[in-house]
């Protein structure tokens, strides 16, 4: 049981929670002791022995590391004696014994626990003099991670990181005695999608980046907190600039959503921010080129087809604008239009979820008081990474886990059960009914269950999903997340008047097309499986206008294309995270270019016309934003969003907004996801994790592959004319006769799934051709 | 795979005998050494995919021990034991004849791939010091002159299958006590003889 009790530090009573670890406890009281291996979100190892203190024990006074020590009533303990000062002297001098001490070319240099324990606690010479070890100068570990031996301190940090936390050993420690060092097996990289984490948990610069390596001083950086905005998990993050140029990302312990972590997408997928190629102008194509347009020639042209069409204007969103934004659409097309408008949100996985009253909605910390966690949509791992490590946490406190449906096989191994092909179908059909599975059963009955729940796939009906729900519900005491993963979707949820997919906007534009669209930072002809159709209805259309970052294929075919800030630092505003907690996205770097703002660019546009424009302040909209969300439940002003108590961010009201009616129709006759890293416009345009997503395969399990006449290595994927060379890899998890397509790699969309693909070998003689 | 059938059903029996997987790392360890003379990248790989952690993990087991050689030895490893008893009792005389002999440093191996030798600390025979192993078979009481026969013996015959007793009551002086397994019947690699992970020879 936790409970405070007294002890008793230099003198001092103080209360410390018996369930802590001394260190711990003597941090809550403002008293720090120094150290290296300890780290809040890790098991205690005691490797360093830095944070020796002095306890009296029933034999005297003895030295223990305060990082293995508990709490227990009246201890009575010595952070600063001199018997605890020689101490920390002789474990730094041993510490610095093999250092190299190249700060001058450190990037750690100036944020270093070494250096700064150094000065603090260092004996301030050293008795050495003979030659220190020396490894290979660094060495990559991965794509994007690399190792500098020499600087190691042998803390574990960075190796039990990636064995308790993310889940994935591929570093350790080798060798023994003096020859210790980190390292990866021999053509076995640390490929993680969590390994920046290991960067920043470094005590020293052991650990870089490629992102970030000889980029900046620390001194240099500006930093602001701010909300990650990669997919719907929201984690807190902490921006770094320097000289208006976006520099690094590091993860914030938010204990209520990403308790310091952060993926690799959401960490390195900035540096797009700083790409040559983004836009800097506003473009209007005259004879099927891009030329540069005005920003205030731009506004009159479209004032006219605006004035012309008053109800013929449509908007396509992107996932990554802020609730803010969100609002002015809404507000926007209010203005302009005199019938009511459906925006179109971009992600193949949208329907419309279970957002009913009767069913209560989850927050990541009911996983962990959960007795079980029932998991069937997309794969966590690839599209909400911290969710996942989340979930990981929470089994290994002894949560159940039940899986249903062919993805999140990265979780078989702690699952207590993983319902896959004897159970659902290919098409992510129920084959039997729920309460007819009976570990589910007795995993649920009367329990408290957290259930994780979306489409798996685009083609997925929503048939099984239902059953599923409603046997939980009805059975168990329910929290559910509903697990749409693109960026700010939720904010979109609230935001907007009605939300509708892909598939809708497919079949109202049949219909009725529109005279002028809108697209805002969403590229569907290259990320969705509908491409083809949307092609052709986006070509028949009059006048496109699209707000982005980048030219990329589906504004290839707009008429006016406009620079837009980022969300990731370039604008204020609020993001929505998929537990509805409301958290400040924050401006660090200004905007590139003539880009405007989406508030600036609307309200532009709407005094043109004529029509008020005062909403669109962004004070009007900060304001209306928190009430129409977080404001009503808890009476908390955009401001006071950045108080300290706020920290964690406001769950806000749970009221979404979405009226999907359609799902794509075909059935896949391929098992088809997103994996983290892919082609989309952003990673592209970030160097060092573009060629993470860059790699095209498919895979199969063997004794598919044998059915097929086929062989593991390099194929041809051949449909209508579209061919492409690809890598076809053994994966046992996948069912049988499926072929697994990751859709968000280059091209891959294009392929009609519903139809037959050809898949075929290419011999080494064509290899040779084709290179 | 790189193992053979016999030796994967080898491995899964020891893995068997434990609660978890993990476990029977070690001895799967010495199961690769008496295979390869030691720890080759390809066993790595086997072992992590038998017992399910990854290579990495794996590897860094491998080379913590001493034991578990990261080169591979010669037919026979002669580990001569430097520490403090035996080296009152004259092991460096015994050392140098074992170099001249061989013409090998420490932790070499010749180039026909017979001898690996190695200095060690106490090998638990100080009592019949200097003390010396042969694929980790003990002989108590060695002098130059009886070292020099042993090799002699060694590089005449060949001995598939070492054994203590025999090498004890051939070459070896005093012995500190009757210690050992009963019924040894040797070892037939660099690896010690354990009766239940088949690295040992025939049994008597
Ligand atoms: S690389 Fe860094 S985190 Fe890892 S053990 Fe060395 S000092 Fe610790
Ligand atoms: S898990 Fe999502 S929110 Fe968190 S860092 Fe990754 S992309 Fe960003
Ligand atoms: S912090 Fe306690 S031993 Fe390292
Ligand atoms: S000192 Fe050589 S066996 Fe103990």
């Amino acid at each position: 049981m936790n409970e405070m009790v007294k002890i008793n530090v230099n003198g001092i009573e103080i209360q410390a929670d018996n369930n802590k670890l001394l260190i711990e406890a003597c941090e809550d009281s403002g008293i720090h002791i120094p150290r290296f291996c300890w780290h809040k979100r890790l098991d205690p190892v005691g490797m360093c022995r830095m944070c020796l203190v002095e306890v009296d024990t029933p034999r005297g006074k003895a030295l223990v590391p305060s990082c293995t020590t508990k709490v227990t009533p009246n201890l009575v303990v010595d952070t600063e004696s001199e018997v605890v000062k020689k101490a920390q002297e002789g474990v730094l001098e041993f510490l610095l014994i093999n250092h190299p001490l190249d700060c001058p070319i450190c990037d750690k240099a100036g944020e270093c626990p070494l250096q700064d324990q150094t000065v603090s606690y260092g004996p301030g010479e050293s008795r050495f003099v003979e030659e220190k070890r020396h490894f290979e100068k660094p060495i990559s570990i991965s794509e994007i991670i690399l190792l500098d031996r020499e600087r190691c301190i042998l803390c574990a940090r960075c190796t039990r990181f990636s064995d308790e936390i993310s889940g994935d050993p591929l570093i350790e420690f080798v060798q023994r005695g003096n020859k210790t060092e980190v390292n990866t097996f021999p053509n076995e990289p640390f490929r993680s999608y969590f390994s920046g984490n290991t960067v920043q948990i470094c005590p020293v610069g052991a650990l870089t980046s490629t992102s970030y390596r000889f980029k900046a001083r620390p001194w240099d950086l500006k930093a602001t907190t701010s909300t990650c905005n990669g997919c719907t998990v929201g984690c807190t993050v902490e921006l770094n600039a320097s000289q208006n140029k976006m520099l690094r990302i590091l993860g914030v312990d938010n204990d209520s959503v990403n308790q310091g972590w952060l993926c690799d997408k959401g960490r390195y997928n900035f540096e797009f921010l700083n790409n040559q190629s983004r836009l800097k102008e506003s473009l209007e194509k005259v004879n099927e080129k891009f030329e540069i347009i005005s920003n205030k020639d731009l506004i009159n042209k479209l004032k006219n087809k605006i004035l012309n069409n008053e109800n013929k204007v449509k908007f396509l969103l992107g996932t990554n604008l802020t609730n803010e934004e969100y609002a002015a659409f809404n507000e926007f097309s209010a203005l302009i239009s005199k019938s009511k408008s459906d925006f179109y949100l971009s992600d193949d996985y949208l329907f419309n979820g279970y957002f009913e009253k009767n069913i209560s909605l989850a927050t990541f910390n009911n996983l962990d008081t959960a007795d079980t966690i029932v998991i069937w949509s997309e794969d966590i791992k690839e599209n909400l990474p911290i969710l996942y490590l989340r979930v990981r946490q929470a089994v290994k406190n002894g949560t159940k886990l039940i899986i249903l449906g062919h993805n999140n096989s990265t979780l078989k191994d702690i699952a207590s059960d993983f319902y896959s092909s004897d159970i659902i179908d290919e098409n992510f059909e129920l084959k039997v009914q729920p309460e007819n599975l009976k570990n589910l059963k007795d995993a649920v009955i009367g329990k408290n269950v957290t259930a994780i729940i979306g489409k798996s796939s685009p083609y997925q009906n929503k048939k099984s999903l239902d059953l599923l729900v409603s046997f939980l519900n009805e059975n168990s005491n329910l929290s559910l997340l509903n697990s749409f993963s693109k960026g700010n979707s939720f904010g979109a949820f609230q935001n907007l008047d009605s939300v509708k997919g892909l598939p809708d906007l497919c079949k109202d534009f049949e219909e009725d097309l529109p005279e002028v669209l809108f697209i805002v930072g969403a590229d569907p002809i290259g990320s969705s499986v509908l491409t083809n159709k949307i092609t052709s209805i986006l070509e028949k259309i009059n006048c496109i206008v699209s707000l982005d970052l980048f030219i990329h294929q589906t504004n290839e075919l707009a008429n006016y294309v406009v620079p837009m800030n980022s969300t990731v630092s370039e604008k204020e505003g609020t993001f929505t995270n998929i537990e509805f907690r409301s958290s400040k996205i924050n401006k660090i770097t200004p905007s590139p270019g003539k880009a405007l703002s989406e508030n600036e660019f609307l309200s532009n546009l709407l005094s043109s016309l004529g029509k008020s424009t005062d909403f669109l302040s962004v004070h009007e909209l900060n304001t209306k934003v928190a009430e129409n969300n977080f404001n009503q439940v808890n009476k908390i002003t955009f401001d006071e969003l950045d108080k300290p108590s706020n920290f964690d961010g406001i769950i806000s009201g749970k009221e979404v907004n979405i009226n999907c009616t359609f799902f794509i129709e075909d059935k896949s006759l391929y098992y088809v996801g997103r994996k983290l890293y892919g082609d989309s416009v952003t990673q592209r345009n970030s160097q060092s994790i573009s060629i993470l997503g860059s790699k095209k395969y498919i895979q199969a399990n063997l004794s598919t592959i044998k059915t097929l006449d086929l062989e593991a290595g390099k194929c041809y994927i051949e449909q209508n004319g579209l061919k492409l060379s690809s890598e076809l890899i053994i994966n046992e998890n996948i069912p049988d006769g499926l072929i697994y397509f990751p859709i968000n790699r280059r091209n891959f969309v294009k392929y009609n799934f519903a139809e037959k693909i050809n898949i075929s070998n290419i011999s080494n003689e064509d290899i040779l051709s084709v290179q | 795979m790189s193992w053979d059938k016999k030796l994967i059903n080898q491995a899964n029996k020891i893995i068997k005998q434990y609660p978890q997987k993990r476990s029977a790392l070690g001895p799967l360890l010495h199961l690769a050494q008496s295979k390869d003379g030691y720890i080759s990248d390809d066993s790595i790989e086997v072992i992590s995919e038998l017992i399910g952690i990854t290579e990495v993990q794996v590897k860094s087991v491998s080379t913590f021990y001493s034991m578990y050689k990261q080169e591979p030895t010669g037919k026979y490893l002669i580990s001569v034991c430097k520490s403090i008893s035996c080296e009152i009792s004259n092991s460096s005389d015994v050392i140098k004849k074992v170099q001249e002999i061989t013409g090998l440093n420490n932790n070499e191996t010749d180039e026909e791939g017979i001898f690996t030798f190695e200095k060690v600390e106490c090998i638990g025979a100080c009592g019949g010091a200097p003390a010396i192993q042969i694929n980790y078979e003990t002989v108590e009481g060695m002098t130059p002159e009886s070292t020099e026969s042993l090799f002699n013996w060694l590089k005449e015959n060949q001995p598939k299958v070492i054994v203590a007793d025999i090498l004890q009551e051939k070459f070896g002086g005093t012995r500190s006590f009757e210690w050992g397994i009963k019924d040894n019947s040797g070892t037939i690699a660099s690896v010690p003889g354990f009766q239940n992970f088949n690295t040992v020879g025939e049994s008597k």
